[in-house]
């Protein structure tokens, strides 16, 4: 009995006679673009991060300086100096990041795996301070407009900081189940850059909200 | 030139120059403040 697809009445999906491909799956996309996919990826990303903190930022200031209230609000005091301690710790997280970005560069598979063990739980220690505050504090996000904006340019990174660990995760997982080499480490470079991103805007959101 | 998002070295450059930057802008408005 004749069963080809000819006899079925539709076309061969592939010639016969044809060339023969080993390639399987779909055929590669088509790039337009002269810039890296994965750089433009990250960078519209960021770009996209700033102008949301910017909102943020905007808030703040229009509060702070066309509004001229006072700040913090009246009767409302900010842990400047735990703050400030959390904000070392968020720090030395980034040092610890790069170490063990170069670490996974020279080869040096324990060096990597501290590194990024350590950087998880800095950055976790970070989270768990922030909470405390929050927990502790004696105004709340309805209190003020000083409040509402404390609590969301706050937030805002804090959320930021859970994503940021939960990419942490995943990289420390994989180096522990032995992936990443001196050569193929993109899986702790981008979080990396984007624990470092962080990092910079918490300094930022440091310096505006607690210190000046 | 630095570019932050190129690579994690060049952003960790970034974070150390903008923690730089920003301890110098704080340090001189306190200074301005206190005058």
């Amino acid at each position: 009995m004749e069963t080809s697809s000819a006899a079925l009445g539709y076309a061969p999906l592939r010639d016969p006679a044809g060339p023969v491909h080993d390639e399987h799956g779909p055929p590669e996309a088509n790039r337009s673009s002269r810039v890296d996919a994965q750089f433009l990826g990250m960078l519209l990303f960021i770009i996209s991060e700033v102008m949301l903190f910017g909102a943020f930022f905007t808030a703040y200031f229009f509060i702070r300086v066309v509004g001229g209230a006072e700040w913090p609000a009246q009767g409302t005091e900010l842990p400047v100096a735990i703050a400030g301690v959390n904000t070392a710790i968020l720090i030395s997280s980034s040092f610890t990041m790069h170490w063990a970005l170069e670490s996974a560069k020279a080869e040096n598979r324990a060096g990597m795996r501290v590194g990024l063990l350590l950087t998880l739980l800095l950055g976790a220690t970070f989270l768990c301070i922030q909470i405390n505050e929050y927990v502790h504090l004696d105004f709340g996000p309805a209190s003020s407009a000083q409040g509402t904006i404390f609590y969301g340019l706050t937030g805002l990174h804090g959320a930021h900081v859970a994503v940021g660990l939960l990419l942490l995760l995943f990289a420390t997982i994989r180096a522990f189940r032995g992936h990443f080499s001196p050569t193929e480490h993109r899986g702790v470079e981008v979080p990396g850059i984007y624990w470092h991103f962080v990092d910079v805007m918490w300094i930022v959101v440091f310096a505006t909200i607690y210190i000046l | 030139m630095l570019n932050p998002l190129r690579s994690e070295s060049d952003a960790f450059r970034f974070l150390v120059y903008v923690g730089v930057l920003v301890a110098l802008i704080v340090g001189i408005v306190l200074l301005v403040r206190a005058l």
